[in-house]
């Protein structure tokens, strides 16, 4: 209980308190003991004294107690008590005879009846003390037996004052008293201020330590305004100090010596003054550091919130394990459609469910989690469901102790919807190309119509008679061209449609169907034949089936062109273009191979870079191979080039297989 | 008439076998340049009907090895629409017609009569170019195949014209011009219209009236169909 209440007092108090408690006891014990030692010694000091005057009666006055002489004997009684000082001291002097009657007295009044036969003494001891009463005070009373021989023939009663006694014991206790309250007092005050003098600093540090928790660096007593502006690290926080800070020791080594003030404006040496001075020192010097790391932090933490906050893309927290997002940036808010509030704990597969999944278990697994995950062209959708295509680069972090992905995507929907654009302008840009040619195409079923139609109309209108058979012959033929017009239309129009974003499963036949069906009567005016050799049991792709159309014919265009320049250089050979499709295990090909002027290797490096073209001026804009190979790029495949100049170019599109689809087929 | 059609397009040979037969004219089918040559050295058709475009040897060339061979076989070739750089082209080598794809019978037909009136008139002798003043204006009729033989006499006629205000250039049904002249023709009549005088056209075929708008003829001259719907 004391002990516990004695905790809780400050440390000034428990300094006074324990200070003053010794102090005292050690006092009680003094004084104790000085009173014993003194007192019983003053008093058997007086007791000797006056032993000593009785004994001098005793030798003085026993010729006169033999003889006696009263007269001689009180003058002897009065020489002893009036000697000096022993008139205080000395309060009567008597002699008893041997039958015990008074001889002798100093009192100058009556001889007190209560002194009569009081303190009897035999001869065998020396002498008997004992505290009596006479009128109305009290005396130690010294008797001694007078001596003549073997005999006793007396007693000699000096009685010592004991009021004198009492004064001087008084006087001495009140010295002493007042010696040890001075002792205390002094005391006292020294441990006062020594309680002080370590408490305070204490106590200082404590208020300033209470402030830093709290985070008010301003308010240290410690560190002062003029300091501060002249130290050049107060406002560079960049500049580390050397003569304190190590902190950039090992990994600064190749860095320039950065500034070294000649006299350090905060950091002191702690050699200076006592123990709580130094500690004093530390704790400033502690402040003054902690005071730098955590203005260092605040900027790198500003640095990131503003980066974080003003970013022109969405960004996002993640925990890992709950799989909710813990924070997001307002440029999410912007694109996403959603409100913070609606997105921090919202699951992340609300985003994409596919990439979501995918995310988590990449970082899932601990030994991929160094490196940051990156996905392009992943569909993200907003909050109203439209779907959009981001580019997103995921990395862990660890966010409030807890491991959790930073997701920052970029909308890349205009790109994607550029690159279509571009892909659908440069796809008609070559149906504008083969107008001539479709035009031709479409004008011999017309042709055959037409003349047809007016033979039909001329037999009519002449009535001329024709057997039965040719006029079925006509109207068959006239069906049959018809059907073929309506079939370039449909694959016109099918290659000028817009391809929607969404993949799909294709069997590479069928655009090589349709490329071949528009192409191969043109080409073959040109006297450029198109073969084919199409393995019927292909496995399905992953892809669009019109942007395949739009690589292929890419390729059988430039593989004409390369035919047609071949026989502009004068070799008349027989153009012919095979494409063929295969399959493995790991893949499906389509490879377009002619037998036209060939590709340099120098060129062949770089036929797919984009306005790269070995065309004149006007004939083309070297975007074609440059679109078809980002196209088969965006399914996951390759487009490879095999050539030999003189005789011919074989360009190979490999897919990966569509698994699930296999079982499809 | 014996007539050989040259065309890669079966559906068009059929066709022309049909309309060809039944307007009463013995056809010969080829369907290749080539094949259409071997044809042609065997039966000696006067009139040959053959398609530009083929795979292979094309029309064009077929028309020069025609020529070579025969350059009195009139050669009537088949254009897609509008093609008419081609037209001209065939014309330069001698063609006496071409028509337009899709085919039209009446246009078909009357190629046919005016090949069949040259037929006639080739074996006869005639002048191509004759010129008649009345007051103001120079008539100049213009029989048969106008060809690059008749540069002398085109600008004969031309310088001819003197004080002349007007030109009429009245061409007969069968006549055909051949490329070199239609240049020619051209330079002459935006001449004279650019020294202040009129020119009207009278009784040209659509085709060649769709050859002189190609090279800007329509813009110095007139046309009329007839002779008699020009004021003289």
């Amino acid at each position: 209980m004391i002990r516990s209440k004695f905790a809780q007092l400050s440390l000034k108090n428990k300094f006074f308190f324990s200070i003053l408690i010794v102090i005292l006891l050690i006092s009680g014990t003094i004084a104790l003991l000085a009173r014993w030692i003194l007192i019983s010694g003053l008093t058997q000091e007086l007791e000797m004294r006056g032993t000593a005057i009785a004994h001098s009666v005793a030798t003085r006055g026993t010729e006169y107690i033999l003889e006696n002489d009263t007269d001689h004997l009180l003058s002897v009684l009065f020489d002893e008590k009036q000697l000096y000082e022993r008139r205080n001291l000395v309060a009567y002097i008597y002699v008893e005879g041997k039958n015990g009657k008074v001889m002798s007295h100093t009192f100058t009044t009556p001889f007190p009846k209560r002194l009569k036969g009081i303190n009897p003494v035999t001869h065998k001891v020396e002498k008997s003390v004992e505290i009596v009463p006479f009128g109305g005070h009290e005396a130690y009373d010294i008797a001694v037996p007078i001596k003549e021989g073997i005999y006793q023939i007396g007693t000699v009663h000096v009685g010592l004052s004991k009021a004198h006694i009492d004064n001087l014991v008084g006087k001495l206790r009140a010295m002493f008293l007042g010696f040890i309250s001075a002792v205390i007092i002094i005391t006292f005050w020294v441990s006062h201020r020594l309680a002080k003098y370590i408490a305070d600093p204490v106590m200082t540090l404590t208020k300033i330590s209470d402030d830093l928790s709290r985070g008010n660096f301003s308010s240290s007593d410690l560190i002062n305004t003029e300091e501060q502006i002249a130290c050049p690290a107060f406002h560079d926080t960049d500049l580390p100090c050397w003569h304190f800070d190590e902190q950039r020791m090992g990994s600064g080594k190749t860095e320039a010596r950065p500034h070294r003030c000649k006299k350090c404006a905060f950091y002191n040496e702690p050699s200076d003054g006592d123990e709580v001075q130094q500690l004093t020192t530390s704790f400033r010097n502690m402040v003054w550091s902690i005071r730098l790391y955590r203005r260092r932090l605040q900027e790198s933490e500003n640095t990131y919130r503003s980066l974080f906050r003003s970013g022109p893309d969405p960004i996002f927290v993640v925990d890992v394990q709950t799989r909710k997002l813990v924070d997001a940036n307002p440029r999410t808010e912007e694109l996403y459609g959603y409100t913070r509030d609606e997105l921090v704990g919202m699951p992340y597969s609300v985003l994409g469910e596919e990439h979501a999944k995918e995310c988590f278990e990449y970082f899932g697994n601990d030994e991929l989690c160094a490196e940051a995950m990156k996905s392009a062209r992943i569909v993200h959708l907003r909050k109203d469901g439209i779907p959009m295509y981001v580019n997103l680069t995921a990395c862990l972090i660890s966010y409030r102790t807890r491991p959790a992905i930073i997701v920052a995507t970029t909308d890349v929907t205009d790109i994607v919807e550029k690159d279509a654009q571009l892909i659908q302008a440069s796809k008609m840009k070559s149906l504008g190309e083969m107008s001539t040619g479709v035009a031709h195409e479409l004008n011999q079923p017309l042709n055959a119509i037409r003349m047809g139609s007016d033979f039909l109309s001329m037999v009519h209108e002449q009535g001329i008679e024709i057997p039965p058979e040719q006029y079925v012959q006509v109207v068959t033929e006239i069906s049959t061209q018809v059907d073929r017009a309506s079939d370039i239309i449909n694959t016109l129009r099918s290659f000028g449609r817009k391809a929607d974003l969404l993949l799909e499963d294709v069997n590479l036949n069928e655009p090589v169907g349709s490329v071949v069906s528009l192409l191969s009567r043109q080409f073959l005016i040109e006297d450029v034949h198109i073969v084919t050799e199409l393995d019927s049991e292909l496995p399905y792709i992953t892809a669009q089936h019109n942007k395949l159309q739009q690589v292929l014919l890419n390729l059988v265009i430039n593989a004409r062109d390369a035919i047609v320049e071949r026989n502009e250089d004068g070799r008349d050979v027989r153009g012919r273009i095979l494409i063929r499709t295969e399959y493995d295990d790991d893949g499906v090909s389509v490879s377009v191979e002619d037998n036209g002027t060939g590709i340099p290797d120098h060129v062949a490096e770089k036929v797919f870079e984009p306005f790269f073209t070995t065309k004149a001026t006007g004939q083309g804009m070297g975007l074609g191979l440059a679109i078809s190979y980002g196209i088969v790029r965006e399914y996951g495949g390759e487009l490879s080039i095999l050539s030999t100049v003189g005789e011919g170019t074989c360009f190979t599109v490999r897919f990966p297989r569509q698994e699930v689809a296999r079982v499809a087929n | 008439m014996k007539i050989l059609v040259i065309d890669d397009e079966q559906p068009t040979l059929t066709m022309f076998q049909l309309l060809l037969s039944t307007l009463g004219h013995e056809v010969l089918l080829a369907n290749s340049g080539e094949r259409g040559l071997e044809v042609f050295a065997e039966h000696r058709p006067p009139l040959v009907l053959t398609d530009i475009k083929m795979p292979g040897m094309d029309g064009i060339e077929v028309l020069s090895r025609l020529k070579e061979d025969e350059p009195n076989v009139e050669v009537v070739v088949i254009t897609g629409h509008g093609d008419m750089d081609v037209a001209i082209q065939a014309l330069h080598l001698d063609a006496t017609d071409f028509i337009n794809k899709p085919l039209r019978l009446e246009v078909l037909e009357k190629a046919l009569e005016r090949v069949e009136e040259r037929i006639k008139l080739n074996t006869e002798k005639f002048i191509t170019l004759a010129t008649r003043f009345t007051s103001d204006t120079m008539v100049v009729s213009v029989r048969g195949t106008l060809g690059t033989a008749d540069e002398a006499e085109i600008k004969h006629a031309f310088k001819g014209a003197g004080r002349a205000q007007r030109i009429v250039l009245d061409f007969t049904e069968n006549t055909s011009i051949n490329g070199a002249a239609i240049a020619l023709l051209t330079d002459s009549i935006r001449s004279f219209y650019n020294d202040g005088g009129k020119v009207v056209i009278s009784g040209l075929s659509e085709n060649f009236r769709n050859v002189f708008e190609i090279m800007g003829v329509t813009r110095f001259a007139t046309f009329v169909d007839n002779i008699q719907d020009v004021q003289l």
